[in-house]
């Protein structure tokens, strides 16, 4: 069962048109107060959700837009109008 | 002749309280609970698996061993665990079927060949025969290639590297597995950590689906799960958890006798001890935690294979199956211990090379374990090398942050 993605643009594609970019890590720390442990937090650590998250997609077979999704890692199935719930 | 079954390893009731406990029944898992057993006499052990033993990546690699990576640091651990291989068949009475045809590593460009000659230094360095083959020597040595410019990336040589081959996977879990209880570790499949309990910042117990058990040690060594183990301490860690997808043909005669693999066509490629054409593909490129196949794949796999070697052309595709594979930016493993809480030791983040490392690993993972000092050839593994900056060179491009690496 192959991964189904919805580009904003170009509508639901094959999964293999796009490029996975990373789980949605919200803004980039702010650099005045940035230390090497900040830094590593943000650029290699991963939540990784075993359930629904929002992650970054590149349209790279096709429009080249970047745009986010909600996906459930646990089943490999987009999820669409899903709510977030604020932590 | 046929014999009555007996259970190689004894099903034991969960105790209220051991020594250690490791979550994850695969190989790595299986052989720290060993050699813990074995080296440290630490026998009150339990291993939890959530599924049954070797369900998870254990069962679904393709069974390739081999030392020719391209850091020091790799290539010490993994050279050791090639030289295990033999020592453990006999010492487990458990026959693993190594079968020591070595590996070949195709290059198709000549940048790829630049990419060899240092891996290929670096394993001459530690003493691993390895060396630089151009297409032509392919071409003897596995007749069925395709050396001409036909291919859309022509063959241009080869890394040869004689020492490595294939072990039958279920056999080393099996093995590790009786040998383990053999020495009292206590082997609880279908038993899933659901929590770890911290007292002190300290480890003081493993909830899991049976009930809780009281430890003072836990080794997250769940694979590509242990980014779930991990989030139970709030621990991240810089792995994705990818699928990887592989397929056997219909048994042949003897055709393919090396591993065979190539970065170009993300394919690598053996001839098993049945005849089967075992093969592997690359990742699928976004992390889940399924195990769920594509004909994506298989239809990629084919166009590969029948490349490379066309006399498959024909041959069928018997079965496919999806593992995971957890992947660390710089494609070394993270192991740790003790850090950031104490008592918590963490073993995972082996991308696609944790099957030839398992017992060797085990072994230093038991030692550290026991006596709570980390052995110096696991040190450069620790996790705080990514905040140091100071991430490995296993790649041959400079880290890139997606997830294929």
């Amino acid at each position: 069962m192959s991964l189904l993605i919805t580009c904003p643009i170009c509508g639901k594609r094959n999964g293999y048109e796009f490029k996975f970019g990373g789980e949605d890590r919200g803004p980039k720390p702010n650099e005045d107060e940035l230390t090497s442990r900040k830094w590593c937090e943000y650029t290699h650590m991963n939540t990784n959700i075993g359930g629904i998250q929002k992650e970054w997609w590149y349209h790279r077979d096709g429009c080249n837009t970047w745009f986010t999704i909600y996906r459930n890692t646990l089943t490999n199935e987009e999820v669409q109008n899903h709510k977030e719930v604020a932590p | 002749m046929l014999q009555k079954y007996k259970r190689l390893w004894s099903k034991k009731s969960l105790k209220s309280s051991y020594d250690a406990v490791i979550i994850g029944g695969g190989v790595h898992g299986l052989a720290t609970a060993y050699y813990l057993a074995k080296n440290h006499g630490m026998h009150n052990i339990a291993v939890l698996e959530k599924k049954y033993l070797g369900f998870g990546s254990s069962g679904r690699n393709t069974a390739i061993v081999r030392a020719n990576q391209r850091t020091s640091e790799n290539v010490c651990l993994y050279q050791e665990g090639l030289k295990l291989w033999p020592e453990l068949t006999s010492e487990l009475d458990f026959n693993l079927m190594f079968f020591n045809c070595g590996n070949l590593n195709l290059a198709h460009s000549e940048s790829a060949i630049s990419a060899l000659r240092l891996q290929v230094t670096t394993a001459q360095f530690h003493g691993m025969k390895t060396k630089l083959i151009d297409a032509k020597e392919c071409k003897e040595m596995i007749p069925a290639l395709d050396i001409s410019d036909r291919l859309r990336y022509p063959i241009f040589g080869a890394m040869y590297h004689p020492p490595g081959g294939t072990v039958r996977h279920d056999a080393l879990v099996w093995g590790l597995a009786k040998g383990a209880s053999q020495l009292g570790v206590h082997i609880h499949q279908k038993t899933e950590a659901t929590g770890i309990g911290i007292e002190k910042e300290r480890i003081a117990y493993v909830q899991t689906n049976k009930g809780k058990i009281f430890t003072p040690r836990v080794l997250n060594v769940a694979g590509p799960y242990s980014t779930l183990i991990a989030a139970m301490i709030d621990l991240r860690l810089p792995i994705h958890a990818l699928t990887i997808q592989a397929m056997v043909t219909e048994p042949l005669k003897p055709v393919l006798n090396y591993v065979v693999s190539s970065g170009a066509y993300h394919c690598y490629a053996n001839q098993s001890l049945k005849g089967e054409i075992v093969s592997g593909s690359h990742m699928d490129p976004w992390p889940n935690y399924t195990t769920q196949t594509t004909a994506h794949y298989i239809k990629h796999q084919a166009e590969a294979l029948t490349e490379l070697m066309p006399c498959l052309k024909g041959v069928k595709l018997m079965r496919a199956w999806g593992g995971l594979a957890d992947m660390t930016p710089d494609m070394a493993p993270i192991i740790d211990g003790n850090d950031p809480i104490q008592g918590f030791f963490q073993n995972c983040g082996w991308g696609y090379f944790g099957f030839k490392s398992a017992p060797v690993t085990g072994k230093y993972m038991a030692q550290f374990m026991a006596t709570d000092q980390c052995p110096s050839i696991l040190k450069p593994f620790t996790m705080r090398r990514y905040e140091n900056h100071n991430l490995m060179g296993e790649i041959a491009t400079p880290v890139y942050y997606n997830p294929w690496n």
